[in-house]
């Protein structure tokens, strides 16, 4: 089982059941969640939580995920990992997402098991680079008859 | 909201793709419930001498058999949304006032483009923590 040390996460939706939902999952999995239900809610939260990650459904109520991610822009804040939900997905909405810090896109209806894998996976240090690798081993050409290496 | 005016609101329609999408939500949440409960049994065996553990291991085998029976209903009523064309709808007015859990018809309601039943005391209601 993924467990998280007290990770915080922000969902902001305005469905009470993927509320409900998540919050049960990811408490479970050892996360400390936070619950919106539209999106002033989520950027007053933002003024009190730094969450490790941001669960936000694309049609939240009042302020968009969109219009949230936008605000942070211009306030110069970087934002978190963002995981988009929705119920349809544009691939032009995918696109805006992933200007404003979209790092991956859920569609509706999903399962909490899903959920709490890409938050982890969202979550996990980039690998790091690989080493650069040795030079090929050369050959010593073979020795002719009689020659001598010294 | 009275329980008059939701019997006088126009009758509620839904598609049988959103029928089954709020289904698959809902047999979600249960088996995200049932998860919940299997963690703390398992917190509660910390707690129970040795000798007394026997009975919380058959019930948190249980709760894990009925939270896989579950996800696995959830994840076939997804699958069944996504292969049902839309234009099949049905009223969903009776089949709601049979749910008895207020809580739930009241999401239900919502969900299905509908008003809360009348059941349900509050936004507060419930254990969300909501900001």
């Amino acid at each position: 089982m993924i467990y998280a040390q007290g990770q915080k996460i922000i969902v902001g939706d305005s469905d009470r059941t993927v509320l409900e939902l998540l919050q049960i999952r990811l408490d479970t999995a050892g996360y400390h969640v936070c619950l919106a239900r539209n999106g002033p809610a989520v950027l007053e939260l933002l003024k009190q939580v730094r969450p490790a990650v941001m669960i936000l459904d694309a049609g939240l109520a009042e302020l968009s995920a969109f219009d949230i991610l936008d605000t942070l822009k211009k306030r110069g804040e970087k934002p978190c990992p963002v995981l988009l939900t929705g119920r349809r997905l544009a691939p032009e909405d995918v696109k805006r997402g992933i200007g404003l810090g979209v790092r991956d896109c859920m569609l509706k209806p999903f399962s909490g098991a899903d959920v709490v894998e890409r938050v982890a996976r969202l979550l996990r240090p980039p690998a790091p680079p690989k080493p650069a690798s040795p030079p090929p081993m050369v050959k010593p050409p073979p020795a002719e008859f009689g020659s001598a290496y010294l | 909201m009275s329980a008059a005016a939701a019997v006088s609101e126009a009758p509620l329609h839904a598609s049988m793709a959103t029928m089954l999408d709020v289904l698959a939500w809902e047999i979600e949440l249960a088996g995200a419930r049932c998860i919940y409960l299997d963690s703390m049994i398992g917190k509660m065996m910390k707690t129970v001498p040795e000798g007394q553990q026997d009975l919380l291991v058959e019930g948190m085998h249980t709760v894990d058999l009925l939270a896989q029976h579950l996800t696995s209903l959830s994840a076939f009523a997804r699958r069944m949304s996504a292969l049902t064309p839309e234009d099949v709808s049905a009223s969903v007015d009776i089949a709601l006032s049979d749910i008895t859990l207020g809580a739930l018809a009241d999401r239900m309601s919502v969900a299905f483009g509908g008003t809360e039943r009348g059941i349900y005391d509050g936004e507060d209601a419930g254990d969300l923590d909501l900001f």
